[in-house]
Parts: structure tokens; sequence; C-alpha cells
């Protein structure tokens, strides 16, 4: 009996230890950070030294690159995932280097669009229109391709490219069948039906992607997604415009103009790819889906401005994806990263000959679409919905925190698949997003 | 494998004394038959589609025969392509893993043994704390542990040495639970007192004769630790600093985020499937090695229960 | 009490090393981790808390519901095949067969996360998958309809035996080498079938292993994670997303950044655990040297 209360006694000092060791290492931990540093922003001692530079494997060979032409630049490179799929990679890193208030990387790349909504609060960003990058600079970006960067009139990253949407479609087929290329969703909706009729199998379009809402019901100016502050949001998925734009997928899906698939699906490669007569879809399309995943021959591919709902004055597209780059507050050589994060947005060396995606640079992208045209692959001319598309996607639909990618697969393509109408689950949507906003912080209206 | 044989046949010998005929006699019954060749269909054939999936072009993957051959040159460029990728980072990956595993594998076993021995066959104090704290942090789900491992390994100034990960991997509770449940069940105490009485000391009887008995949990747990090693995503994706120290399955994640099926923005320069599955299959080669490796001792049956009652 | 005490310190030798790895790696950060779950953000005290916003989760009461679900199919699947298995592995006369069954049995076991979500994802497509005509056959012709929300119990079933139930089964076979041969013998003239060996000798000799299975996978099935993420990746979110209580621990800790609430779950699965844990020691002997 003695020996058992040593025992325990003995135990019990262990543990007092450990519960010692764990406050030790809790007093170190300084909490999460909302180091708001949002009027005026004080660097850190610029001490210099090498830039760390965070990239996914896409942009890794603009940072190869820009050491190559800069090769007194001390740099670290280093790959991650990019964020892709809202892995939240950055979030968790700056999170954890908050605590430990070292390692922060001085400059990254994500493929997300809505990182300031959380690096903003957590201090981890620097503001770039406050003596940082010049004006003249910033002028040169598409209208509104930097609105996901800006709160509050501060810019807090710059976009690297757009994926302004615009209406695909197959040119041979189209002559062939002597169809003119819708420039109305009613026209669209008509040519649907016509479609269904006269070339069973064929589609105008896909419904079945997580990005089915930023394809069609942001450029319907369905009011989803108004984020109208830092940590609010109205979410109204039943308004005219959203129903209007569910009723004209709802009647194309049922009569099998619109596939359910994603096109990235096995089922869309086997049996669709060879069908598509149009597809609305994101300025990326052309290169990574038509020409690269589906393999449509040189000379087929052309470019459209994206329908418009008649009589509507002001034309509107959505928006799937583009990255952005994010400059840290901490970063001790601010000079070093500033002067990387303009060469790697703007010059033409990577964006208008290496970068993949439509340059968010305006002047960039000029360069980068005569590039495109030399290829010979297109049909038509895309410079020109392009460009005009770059300015037009409708600032209406934001970019929170929470994916509406995640929340319409989850609940919307689910319930597709079991062969409900979009109109009918409409509600469905509007509860969820709810729910995921106020889980996020925040302040929802209605 | 001549000494596979020997080993693992030892402990079914002495039914080898049994007339020959009746053993032969005894025609496999056919429904266990049944019943093994269908788990086999069920473990084998998604392993065996990944290895066809190799050989093929992502087209063929996809418009082809699901368990069709695909042809060398496919399977030469999936290769060359994936060597390609970030310039031959495959292997720096497969390198990583291999020295993270077995640096912890041997950490591992040099202590979760002789601790599994001890808890089994010897009375101390604290010894049933220690068997309930070793379940209760084996049952502790780990997404909150993340965040207290890296803030304790900065505290010691450990962030981006290797040691970050491969210290807590070393830490490995389900083998000292293998480890206890085998000694205890399996190990003869009147062996230990007689080599007591012959004048081993404590140290002696673990090494002269518990160790030499414990060849198959040595391999069990040398095994599954190396396994949960190689295979951690978690610890090494969140607590190592640079893209040069990813473990392969950090690496898998990575490329998985390049083929446009799962990342459809990921634009050029994607990864196909194929190149997926190959790299898939680079990764696990090592683990059945190993496997293949251990097994030799996994089963080596002891003479154990003959002086156990 | 056969187990040999020791008066001098060999027994805390033979620990020492383990003890500071347990200490380092398994008491602290659970011990934070608990600390985490009673504090905020400020490391302020603030009681249960976090554990009422956990629960107040619009997903917290469907990942309950989903986790039990799962844990019904999983445990019976494991227990009952793995045992199954094992035995009528160990019964197999021809040893190199049994031998390259184990091995087979267990290859899927080295596929872990990553690198079985291609895997699946062609598997569950009726379009391409091996087992087209199976999939046909239950009536499904999409990949969508194959990963219905009803389905999703028995895939996660399914993907989790495919990849863990390998390694238990040589576990097991491995216990099972460990049981005298003269018993089985003795059973056997004793007119014993292969039924009734199972059930009179073998398996209650396993006891020990089978109950240790038991609380580890019972465990694992309450912190139901690396199935649904996995088929998340491969669905591309359509299904398995905040599924199980552990990935919506994750969502807090990685997603909102809010490591106390993600805490809070990890107790609460942890305390689970442990009841089903203590319940089993206790009523096993678990602890006891036979």
């Amino acid at each position: 009996m003695t020996a058992k209360v040593r025992t325990t006694s003995r135990w019990t000092t262990v543990l007092a230890g450990a519960a010692a060791l764990v406050l030790m290492v809790a007093a170190c931990g300084n909490s999460g950070g909302t180091t708001t540093a949002r009027g005026g922003f004080q660097p850190v001692a610029q001490t210099g030294g090498a830039i760390t530079v965070w990239v996914d494997s896409t942009r890794l060979a603009a940072a190869q690159l820009y050491q190559k032409e800069h090769p007194g630049v001390p740099m670290k490179i280093v790959t991650y995932d990019g964020d892709a799929n809202g892995s939240n990679y950055l979030q968790t890193k700056v999170s954890l280097f908050n605590r430990t208030r070292s390692g922060w990387p001085d400059i990254v790349f994500s493929s997300q669009n809505n990182e300031v909504s959380w690096a903003v609060p957590a201090g981890f960003t620097a503001p770039l229109n406050k003596n940082l990058v010049p004006a003249a600079l910033l002028a040169g970006w598409a209208p509104g391709a930097n609105n996901p960067c800006t709160v509050d009139g501060t810019l807090y990253c710059l976009r690297n490219d757009l994926s302004q949407t615009v209406l695909w479609y197959n040119a041979t087929l189209m002559t062939q069948w002597g169809y003119q290329v819708p420039t109305t969703w009613e026209q669209y909706q008509a040519l649907g039906q016509k479609v269904a009729v006269e070339h069973p199998g064929y589609l105008v379009g896909a419904a079945g992607d997580t990005f089915t809402p930023e394809i069609y019901l942001w450029a319907a100016k369905c009011g989803a997604n108004h984020i109208t502050g830092p940590k609010a949001v109205t979410v109204n998925t039943t308004g005219p415009d959203c129903t209007r734009m569910a009723a004209l997928l709802d009647t194309l899906i049922k009569n099998h103009t619109l596939s359910t698939s994603s096109v990235f699906s096995s089922d869309f490669d086997k049996n669709d790819a060879g069908k598509i007569l149009m597809m609305p879809g994101p300025s990326w399309y052309g290169g990574s889906l038509f020409q690269g995943t589906f393999k449509v021959p040189a000379g087929q591919v052309a470019v459209a401005p994206m329908p418009q709902w008649s009589g509507e004055a002001t034309p509107s597209v959505g928006n799937v994806g583009g990255g952005t780059w994010l400059v840290s507050a901490h970063s001790t050589n601010l000079k070093a990263a500033i002067a990387f994060l303009t060469w790697v947005t703007t010059s033409d060396d990577y964006q208008a000959k290496i970068a993949p995606g439509y340059p968010a640079y305006a002047p960039a992208a000029t360069a980068w679409l005569a590039n495109q045209a030399a290829t010979g692959y297109y049909a038509n001319d895309i410079a020109r919905p392009l460009q005009a598309a770059a300015g037009q996607v409708w600032s209406g639909w934001g970019y929170g925190q929470f994916s509406q990618e995640a929340i319409w697969a989850a609940t919307i393509t689910p319930g597709l698949t079991a062969g409900k109408t979009i109109v009918s689950m409409l509600p469905a949507w509007h509860d969820a997003v709810v729910n995921y906003a106020r889980t996020d912080g925040y302040q929802v209206s209605q | 494998m001549p000494t596979d044989i020997l080993t693992a046949d030892a402990p079914v010998r002495p039914a080898a004394t049994r007339p020959s005929g009746s053993a032969r006699r005894r025609l496999p019954n056919p429904l266990s038959t049944v019943v093994l060749a269908l788990f086999l269909l069920f473990f084998v054939l998604p392993v065996l589609w990944l290895v066809l999936a190799t050989t093929k072009t992502d087209d063929q993957l996809v418009h082809g025969n699901p368990l069709s051959i695909g042809s060398w040159h496919a399977l030469r460029a999936n290769w060359d392509a994936l060597t390609a990728f970030q310039g031959d980072t495959i292997f720096l990956w497969l390198r990583n893993s291999a020295l993270y595993s077995c640096l912890a594998l041997a950490i591992t076993l040099c202590v979760a043994i002789p601790a599994g021995y001890a808890l089994a066959m010897t009375e101390f104090r604290g010894r049933r704390t220690l068997l309930v704290l070793t379940l209760v942090v084996m049952l502790m789900p780990n997404a909150t542990l993340v965040v207290p491992l890296f803030l304790e390994v900065n505290a010691v100034g450990l962030i981006g040495s290797m040691w970050s990960i491969v210290l807590p991997y070393s830490f490995y509770p389900f083998g000292v639970y293998l480890a206890y449940i085998f000694f205890s069940t399996a190990l003869p105490t009147e062996l230990l007192a007689a080599a007591r009485l012959d004048g081993c000391s404590e140290f002696g009887v673990f090494r002269r004769i518990a160790l030499p008995l414990a060849t198959p949990v040595v391999a069990l747990v040398g095994f599954f630790s190396f396994v949960a090693n190689w295979t951690n995503y978690f610890l090494p994706y969140v607590l190592l600093p640079g893209s040069d120290q990813f473990p392969v399955q950090v690496g898998l994640g990575t490329l998985l985020d390049n083929v446009p099926q799962f990342n459809p923005t990921v634009g050029a320069l994607a990864v196909q499937r194929p190149e997926l599955a190959l790299a898939t299959l680079l990764a696990i080669i090592p683990v059945l090695v190993v496997f293949l490796f251990s097994q030799r001792f996994l089963v080596a049956g002891m003479l154990a229960g003959a002086t156990k009652e | 009490m056969r187990r040999t005490p020791w008066p001098g310190r060999a027994g805390h030798g033979f620990v020492a090393g383990y003890v500071v790895l347990l200490i380092a790696f398994g008491v602290v950060p659970t011990g934070y981790a608990i600390y985490f779950a009673f504090t905020d953000a400020g490391n302020t005290f603030v009681g249960l808390s976090n554990f009422v916003a956990a629960a107040g989760d619009f997903r917290f009461v469907w990942a309950v519901e989903h986790v039990a679900l799962y844990l019904v199919c999983w445990l019976a699947a494991l227990v009952v095949f793995v045992v199954g298995l094992a035995l009528l592995l160990h019964r197999m006369r021809a040893r190199p067969v049994s031998r390259a069954l184990r091995f087979l049995y267990y290859v899927p076991g080295a596929l872990a996360g990553a690198a079985s979500v291609l895997v699946w994802l062609f598997l569950l497509d009726p379009t391409v998958s091996p087992v087209s005509f199976l999939l046909r056959a239950f009536g499904f012709d999409t990949f969508g309809q194959v990963i219905a929300p009803g389905h999703l119990p028995v895939l996660f079933t399914f993907i989790a035996f495919w990849t863990g139930a390998g390694g238990w089964i040589v576990v097991m076979y491995g216990a099972l080498n460990n049981i005298s041969v003269d018993v089985l013998e003795a059973a056997r003239i004793d007119g014993a079938g292969a039924w009734q060996t199972a059930r009179r000798i073998q398996i209650p000799l396993l006891r020990k292993w089978i109950v240790y299975m038991v609380i580890l996978s019972f465990a694992g099935g309450t912190q139901l994670f690396v199935e649904p993420q996995l088929l998340s990746q491969a669905s591309v979110g359509v299904a398995g997303r905040d599924y199980s209580l552990n990935q919506l621990s994750y969502d807090f800790a990685f997603q909102n950044d809010n490591i106390n609430t993600a805490a809070a779950i990890s107790v609460e699965l942890l305390l689970v655990g442990l009841v089903v844990a203590a319940v089993f020691v206790v009523r096993s002997g678990f602890f006891d040297a036979d």
C-alpha cells in the first residue's frame, strides 16, 4: 500500500512537470495574433538579406527565371501547394509563425483570390498602395482586377492572372449547322433547345463543376455572395437574377444540352468531350481544357463575349480563379520583395511569354494575347472578347473567406445527381452559404 | 527464402508427425477457398489497376479497357515526365522519406521493445500509470496536436531541422503496446526466472533470453513503425519549412494538386494521372520491400506456448 | 501476479527512453491541447464555452450521426473479417500460399492518403472502373450516383477496410502462431472441428489482441478523417467534406484558425475513446499479465 502511495506521488511529480512544460510552451505561444496595423504601416527594421519566395509548381518557373535574370539577388525559393483547393496551408503556417514570431516568407503566390480575408486581420500582408508600389504602375491592372486584394481602399495583394468568363464555341460546327453565336441569354437558351432537337447529344455548356455558380450565376448578377465589408456579407439566392439563371440552367439540363458531369471527369472526357458546341467558361478553358485535356484540333475553338440578358445596359461576366501575390508585412527586405513582385506581375519575360493564365496587368495581357494568336490554335480573334471581359467582371460577387465552390459542390451537386432542379435548391443553397459565412465570423444580412 | 521456410514452419513441425496421408487427404474447404479468393480480388484488383495505369497514357486510362496493359513506350514517357517534375525532385522526396523513416525506426526499436518488455514482465512503480498514459495519448485525435508540437519544436530551436519530425516519429505508442501484448502473452516467465537464477543481470536476461525470442514482435513493431513514418503526411506537411525537405507522401500531395482533374485551376505544366500513378507506385515499393523482408520474421513462431500454461 | 517484482531500478531503466519521448511528444502536446479546449485565443480560462461553440455548429449533429453510422459498419466488418481471415489463413496447409496471401492482403496498406485518391476516383466511376459491371449491377451509371450521401458509410468502410485490414490480419496471424501446437492437437484429438477449435480455444487466446484492435479501431473510427478527405479530394468536394467530427476539428483548427474549438472536439473524441477503452480494459483484464 505504501508503495502504491509513493507510486502515485512520483507520477504526480512527473505529471506536474509535464503540466509546467505545457504552460511554458503556452506562454511562448502568443495567441493567433490580431496585430492590426490598418492605419499606419510600420515596416520592421530593414536589415536586408535573402528574400524567401513561396510559389506553387506552376509559378516556380517565374521565380527561377527571376533568379536567373537577377543573379545578384539572394533568394530562397520554396514550393508549396499554392493553397490549391482551399488547402489553407498558407493560413495555417502564418498562424503558427505568428505564434512563434518568426519564419514568415517575404513574398507568396497563392492560387486563391480570398487570402486577404484572413491575412489582413492576421497582420501578415503589407499594404502595397501606401508608398510601396507606385500608383502609376497599379493603374495598369485591368479594371477591378485587384478588387479581391482591396480592403477599405487599401491594397494588400496584387492579382497575378484573371479568369474572366467568355463564351467558348466550336466555330466549325456553328458554321456547318448554320447557327448564330448567341449574344443574349434568351438566344442562348433558344439555341440550346434547338440543339436538343436537331443534334441531340451535343452540349451548349456544363453545369456539373464546383465553379458552375461562378460561370453562370456570377455573370447573371445573382446576389448570393455580396461581400459588403471585411466581415459582412449579403446573401440573396432567390432574387430574380438568381432564379432567372437557375431556371435557364434547369431547362437546358432537362433537355440534356447542359452536362451535369464535371468537365474534368472521366465521364465527360469519354462521352461528352467530342460533342461541345458551346461552353461558357473562364479564360483558361482554351489552353487547359480544349487544347490540353480534350485535344480539340487547331482551327475549331473560338471565343465570343459572354451572353447578356436582353435589355441589359452593363455587360457582366463571372470569374473562376486567378492567383494573387502577397508581400509579408514582416519582411526585412521589402525593397527586394517589391522588386520581385513588380517583375513577376508585370514583366513580359514572365507574364507574356511563360505564364499559362491571362495576365492581370493589362500591358502584359496584350503581349500574352499576341503570343496566343501567334500559335494559330484558335479559329477567331480571341483578344478582343477576352480583353473586354477582363474589365466586365461583376463586382457584386465578392471574395469571402468561405468557399462558394465548396458550398455549391456539397449542397447542389448531389441534388442535381438525384434529379432535383436548381431552382428548387436555391433556398437550401442560401442556408448553406449563411451557415458557412457565420462559421467564419461574418455578419450576414439577407 | 530458405530461412523463411525454416522459421515459419517451425511451429507446425509437430503437426508433420501426423500420418502425412491424413493431411493430404483433407482437401481445402471449398467455402474457405472461395472466401479467400474473393478477398484476394478485393484487395488486389485496385492495386493491379494502379500498376497497369502506369503503362498507359492519360487518354488510354479513360478510353481504354481498365485492365488492359498499355505500352512500354507510355511507361517510359510517364517516367520521363515524372522525373522532370521540378527537376528530379521525386528522388529527393524518396531520399528524405527513407532518411526520416529509418532514423525514427532505429530510435523506436531501441525504445519501444525494452519498454514493452518491462511493462509486461516486470513490476515497477508507475507501470499502470505508464500503460494508461500511453493509451490516452494513443487515443488522442491528432488534429490539435500539431500546433503544440510546432511550438515545442520551436521552443527547442529545431524548426527547419529534420529532427523536428524524426523525434516525434520515434514516439510510437502503438509499438509499445504491440510489444507489451506480445511479451505478456507469449514469453514464459519461468524462462526468465531460470536465467536470473543462473546469475544473469536484468539487462542480460532481456538481451540473452527475451530479445532472441522476440524476433517476431521486433519485426512487427519495426514494420509498422516504418510504414507509419513513411506514410505520415500531416506532420511533415505542417512542420517542415522547406520544400526540399518534403518526404514522398507530401510530394504525392503536391503532384495531386498539379493534376487538372483534382485541381481544375492549375493551368499548364500539369501532371498527368499516369505520372501520379507511377509516383504512387514508387512511393509504396519501399513499404512492400520492407514488408517482405520483415515477413520472414513476423510469424516465426515461438517455442512459446509450449512452456506457458 | 506472476510478474517478477523487482526491487531495483531495472524496470525504470527499460522504460526511461520511452518515458522521455512519451512526455515530450505525447503528454505535453495532449496536455496542451486539453489546455486549449478550456481557454480562448487570449489564453483566458473560458470553462466549457468552446464545447458549447462546437456543439452549436450547424455541422456538429450531422457529423455525430455520420460517425455513429460509419462506426457500426466499420467495427462489424473489421472484427468479423479480420479474425475470420486470420483463422482461415492459419488453417491453410500450403504455407507459401498463406504467406503470399497475407502479403497481397496487406499491399493496399501501403497506399495511404494521397496515394489512393487516384485509385478510388477511378474505381468508383462506372465509366472507367475495372468493376464497372458491379457498379452498374447496383444501378449506378455515374460517379455522382455512386458517391450519393446515403452510400458514404459503406464506401468509407470499404476504403478503410481495404487499407487497414491487411495489417491487422498479419498481427492476428502472428498471435495465432503463438498458440501452442499441443493445445490445438489436443483439441483435434478430442474431436473438435475447425469451428469449435476457433471458438473455444483460438479466439479466447487471442483475447488481448482482439481487445487491442477493438479499442484502437473504435477510437480510429470515431476519429474518421482520411477516408472522407480522400473521397472529397477525388470528387472535388462533392462528397465527404465536413463529414466527420474530426474533419470538423481540422476545419476549426486550420480553416477558421480557431484551435480552441478544435481542441474541444478532440477532447470529446478522446473521452469517448477512453470510456470505451476503459470498459474493454477492465472487462478483459487487459493490463494484467496472464
